[in-house]
C-alpha cells in the first residue's frame, strides 16, 4: 500500500467520523479543522485502528504533525515493524 | 385499490407498498392476523403504518412494509434529517443511540446531537427540568462526560454536568468551599482511583492483614461518599473497580488476599454490602466481566490521556450510569404478558395435543422451555405479575396448566388468562383495564413476529420482546431486557400476585352484592396509618415512583429524599396499610403534607389503584383533618396537577368536600375549612400513630 492509497482509505474514515468531513491531504492537520478536537481525535484513532487492523504504540500518534506523517505511521504499522 | 377485498394470495406483500382501504387499523390487523394463520402467505409479516385518512369517503392509506425489509435509519439517514431540519431527527437519534454498540458510533451520534441543538432544531417535548450531575474521579472524565450526557439527553432526561479536575476528587469533596458544592449537584458520580486500590504491604502478608486493609480501603471511599452526600444532599453513584485481566501471579492470584485480583474483589464486595441508601453501585466489575477483561483494559489510553478503560467499556460504563440516573425517577414494568405455543412450551397444543407438546426433562427442547418457565416463576416471586395472552381455545390452553405434570407455571401464578382469537393488542388492553394498570407497564413476549408486530402497531406503549426460534436463548433474552430490575426488593413484592387475585375474588363478591355499603362491610377492612419510618422507606419510595393514576401531584422522590422527611418538624408524612378478610394489601397509600402557620398543604397524595372505591380516600382525609386540628391547623390545602395519566383524581378534592380556589384544565387548587368539616364515616377500622 502506498501513502496515497492510505490517504484514500483515510478519507472514508474521516467521512464517517466528521459531520463536515475535510478533504484529506498530506498537509492537513488537526488545527486546520475546527471539528477536530480531542474528542473527535479519540474517535478517529479508534476508527483508524479498526479500519486498518493495526494498533499504534503509546505516544507515537501525537508525534505526527500532519496527515502525511500519520499515513506513513499507518504504513509502518501495517508492515508490522 | 381495495387490497383486502381481493383474493388472499394477492395480499402477500413482497416489498413496501401503499394500500388504500376503508378498513380501520384494528380491522386491518385482525384480517392480517387471520391470514397469517394460513399457509398461503408468502411473506410472513409486514408492518402497518397509517399514512393518511381521507375523511370525505372514509378511506385510509397505509404503508405496508414486510418485516425484515430494512427501512430503519442509519447514520447517513439521520444526517439527512438534520440537514432538512426535520424534527423526526430526535426520535431516530434516540433509537440509534440505544442500539449503538461501538464507541465511534456513540461519539458520532453525540456530535450530531450537539450540531442539532446549535442549529436550533426543535424538540417535541422539553419540559423536563435538567438534573444536576457532577462527575468526579481519578481519571480523565473526557470523553466520559460527553457520552454520559448523550445517553441522558437521548433518553429524555436532560442534564447539567459538572466535571471534576483530573484526580482531584478527594479535595473537591473535603473542601467545603469547592466548586462542587457551589454547583449543588442532585447526583454525584465518583470513579475512585484504581491505581491506589491495592495492598501496599508485602505479598506474603497474612490474610487477616490484607482483609483488614481492603475493608479499610472501602471504608475510606464510603466515608468520602458520606461526606459528599451530607454536604450536598446528592445521591451518590459509585463506580467500583474492574478486575485485572492478566495472568500475573498465576495460581497464587486467587489464593493470596494480597493479590490485586483478590484485594479488589474484597473492596468491591465491602462497598456493595455496606452501601447506604443514598449510594448506588455502578458495577464496573460486572461490566468488565461481561465484556471481557482483556477488551476492557487500555494501558495505552491510560498513559496517553488517562482514560479509565477501553473506549468500548467506557460506553458500557456510561450506559449503566445513565440508567442508574434515569431510574431514580422511573418505575420498572409490572406485568409480563406471555404467549403459550412455542413460548412456554414447544409445539402447538391445538395440533400436537397435551402429550405432544415439548416441556420438561425428557428432551433438550423441553428442558429449555422448562428453564424459561422457572425463570418466569422467579420473576413472579420478585413481584412481576404474569398474564397469558395467547391465540388458543381457552379450554385447550388451560388444560395444559391443569394437567401436564412437567409444567412449572400453574394457573394460580397468573393474574389474567386470555386465550382466545381476539388481536393480542386488544387482549392486553383488556387485561390492563381489569388490573387497573396502564398498558405501558406491560411487557409482551411472543415467538411470532406477526403477533409482536400487531402489538407494536396497535398498543405501542407496550414493550415487546420477540423471542425468535431458539428456546435456549429465551431466559437470557428476558434477563437482558432490563425491564424488571427492581430498585429495591420489599417483602410485599412476593405477595403481589396473591393480592391481585384476591382483588379478583373481591370483584366477584361485589358483582353478587347489590349494596355497596353491605359489600364494604363484608370485607372487614382494617387500616394502619403510620408516620414515615425507616423500615417503610423503601416501599414508600417505590410507590412514589411508580404510582401514576391515583396521584395528585406526581412528585417523584428517591429513597434518600423520603428518608430526609422522617422526623422533620414541619412535615407530616404518613402511609396507609390495608388488609381485609381476603388478604393483606400491604402499604397502599402515601401522603406528604407540609405545615405552615395554620395551614396544612398536601404536597403528595397517592394510592395504589388496587384499593380504589374502598373508602381509603375518605379515611385519609378524615385522619388528616384530625391530625391537622391536633396541630392547630384550620385549613387543608390540596393541589391537583394534571398528567397524561391521573385524570381519575381530577375531581378528587371536590368529592372530598374541598372548596375550589383556582381551577384550570391543567391544575386545580382546593381548600378544606376544618371549622365546618365533619369527617365521613367509613367501613374501615383503623389504627393511627399520627
Amino acid at each position: 500500500m502506498t501513502q496515497a492509497e492510505v490517504i484514500t482509505k483515510l478519507q472514508d474514515v474521516f467521512d464517517e467520523v466528521f459531520l463536515a468531513p475535510p478533504k484529506v491531504t498530506p498537509a492537513l492537520s488537526a488545527k486546520d479543522v475546527s471539528e477536530w478536537d480531542s474528542l473527535t481525535h479519540i474517535s478517529l484513532m479508534v476508527a483508524v485502528e479498526r479500519t486498518f487492523g493495526i494498533r499504534f504504540r503509546v505516544g507515537e500518534v501525537e508525534a505526527t504533525n500532519n496527515v502525511g506523517e500519520f499515513a506513513d505511521l499507518i504504513l509502518l504499522r501495517l508492515k508490522g515493524a | 385499490m381495495d387490497a383486502l377485498s381481493r383474493q388472499p394470495e394477492d395480499v402477500a406483500v413482497l416489498e413496501p407498498a401503499v394500500v388504500v382501504t376503508r378498513l380501520k387499523p384494528s380491522k386491518l390487523a385482525k384480517i392480517r392476523a387471520n391470514y397469517l394463520g394460513a399457509e398461503w402467505i408468502l411473506v410472513p409479516d409486514f408492518r402497518i403504518r397509517l399514512l393518511e385518512v381521507d375523511d370525505s369517503n372514509a378511506r385510509r392509506r397505509y404503508r405496508l412494509t414486510p418485516v425484515g425489509w430494512n427501512s430503519d435509519m442509519d447514520l447517513g439517514g439521520i444526517k439527512g434529517l438534520l440537514a432538512e431540519q426535520d424534527e423526526r431527527f430526535w426520535g431516530e437519534l434516540s433509537a440509534l443511540t440505544s442500539q449503538a454498540a461501538r464507541f465511534e458510533e456513540v461519539i458520532s451520534l453525540s456530535v450530531l446531537r450537539r450540531r442539532a441543538i446549535s442549529s436550533g432544531l426543535q424538540r417535541g417535548t422539553g419540559d423536563v427540568p435538567p438534573q444536576r450531575i457532577a462527575i468526579l474521579g481519578a481519571c480523565s472524565l473526557y470523553p466520559l462526560h460527553e457520552i454520559l450526557t448523550h445517553f441522558l439527553e437521548t433518553s429524555g432526561n436532560p442534564s447539567c454536568l459538572f466535571r471534576g479536575e483530573y484526580d482531584n476528587y478527594i479535595s473537591e469533596i473535603m473542601e467545603a468551599e469547592s466548586p462542587l458544592f457551589r454547583f449543588k449537584p442532585d447526583v454525584i458520580i465518583l470513579l475512585p482511583s484504581l491505581q491506589r486500590c491495592k495492598f501496599t504491604g508485602a505479598l506474603t502478608a497474612d490474610p487477616d492483614t490484607a482483609r483488614a486493609a481492603a475493608c479499610n480501603h472501602a471504608s475510606g471511599i464510603l466515608d468520602l461518599c458520606r461526606t459528599a452526600h451530607e454536604r450536598t444532599g446528592a445521591e451518590m453513584i459509585l463506580v467500583n473497580f474492574m478486575l485485572p485481566g492478566r495472568h500475573d501471579l498465576g495460581e497464587l492470584r486467587s489464593r493470596l488476599l494480597t493479590s490485586d485480583w483478590n484485594f479488589r474483589k474484597i473492596v468491591n464486595l465491602e462497598l456493595a454490602l455496606r452501601a447506604p441508601q443514598y449510594l448506588r453501585i455502578c458495577d464496573l466489575e460486572f461490566l468488565t466481566n461481561r465484556r471481557g477483561a482483556l477488551e476492557s483494559e487500555d494501558a495505552r489510553g491510560w498513559f496517553e490521556t488517562k482514560q479509565p478503560c477501553s473506549p468500548e467499556l467506557l460506553v458500557d460504563l456510561c450506559r449503566e450510569a445513565a440508567r442508574l440516573i434515569n431510574d431514580r425517577r422511573a418505575a420498572p414494568k409490572k406485568v409480563l404478558a406471555l404467549d403459550l405455543d412455542n413460548t412456554l412450551w414447544g409445539g402447538v397444543v391445538a395440533d400436537d395435543g397435551l402429550q405432544g407438546i415439548e416441556i420438561g426433562d425428557t428432551s433438550a427442547r423441553g428442558e429449555a422451555f422448562k428453564a424459561f418457565q422457572k425463570y418466569i416463576l422467579s420473576l413472579k416471586e420478585r413481584g412481576v405479575l404474569l398474564a397469558v395472552c395467547s391465540k388458543n381455545d381457552h379450554e385447550r390452553a388451560i388444560e395444559v396448566f391443569e394437567k401436564h405434570p412437567e409444567m412449572v407455571l400453574r394457573d394460580a401464578d397468573f393474574v389474567a388468562f386470555k386465550a382466545n382469537w381476539e388481536p393480542k393488542s386488544d387482549n392486553i388492553r383488556r387485561i390492563a383495564l381489569e388490573l387497573n394498570l396502564g398498558a405501558d407497564s406491560f411487557v409482551f413476549v411472543d415467538d411470532n413476529p406477526a403477533e409482536v408486530e400487531i402489538v407494536r402497531q396497535f398498543a405501542p406503549e407496550v414493550t415487546t420482546i420477540l423471542l425468535g426460534p431458539d428456546p435456549a436463548t429465551y431466559v437470557s433474552q428476558l434477563q437482558d431486557c432490563r425491564m424488571f430490575e427492581p430498585r429495591t426488593l420489599t417483602a410485599e413484592d412476593s405477595q403481589r400476585t396473591i393480592q391481585y387475585r384476591a382483588e379478583q375474588e373481591r370483584v366477584a363478591v361485589l358483582s353478587s352484592a347489590t349494596d355497596m355499603g353491605v359489600y364494604l362491610e363484608s370485607l372487614q377492612m382494617h387500616a394502619d396509618i403510620a408516620v414515615f419510618n425507616h423500615i417503610d422507606a423503601p416501599r414508600i419510595a417505590q410507590l412514589i415512583n411508580k404510582s401514576n393514576q391515583f396521584n395528585l401531584t406526581t412528585r417523584r422522590r428517591s429513597e434518600a429524599e423520603v428518608m430526609q422527611l422522617i422526623g422533620c418538624d414541619t412535615v407530616l408524612a404518613f402511609s396507609v396499610r390495608l388488609r381485609d378478610r381476603f388478604g393483606d394489601h400491604g402499604l397502599i397509600s402515601v401522603v406528604i403534607t407540609e405545615k405552615q402557620d395554620q395551614e396544612l398543604t398536601i404536597d403528595t397524595w397517592l394510592m395504589s389503584c388496587r384499593v380504589l372505591k374502598r373508602q381509603v380516600e375518605e379515611l385519609v382525609i378524615g385522619e388528616l383533618s384530625r391530625a391537622a386540628l391536633a396541630r392547630d391547623c384550620r385549613r387543608i390545602r390540596g393541589v391537583y396537577l394534571r398528567t397524561a395519566k391521573n385524570d381519575m383524581v381530577a375531581d378528587l378534592y371536590p368529592r372530598m368536600g374541598f372548596e375550589p380556589v383556582r381551577v384550570a384544565p391543567e391544575c386545580g387548587e382546593y381548600v378544606l375549612d376544618l371549622n365546618n368539616y365533619i369527617p365521613v364515616t367509613t367501613k374501615i377500622m383503623s389504627t393511627s400513630n399520627l
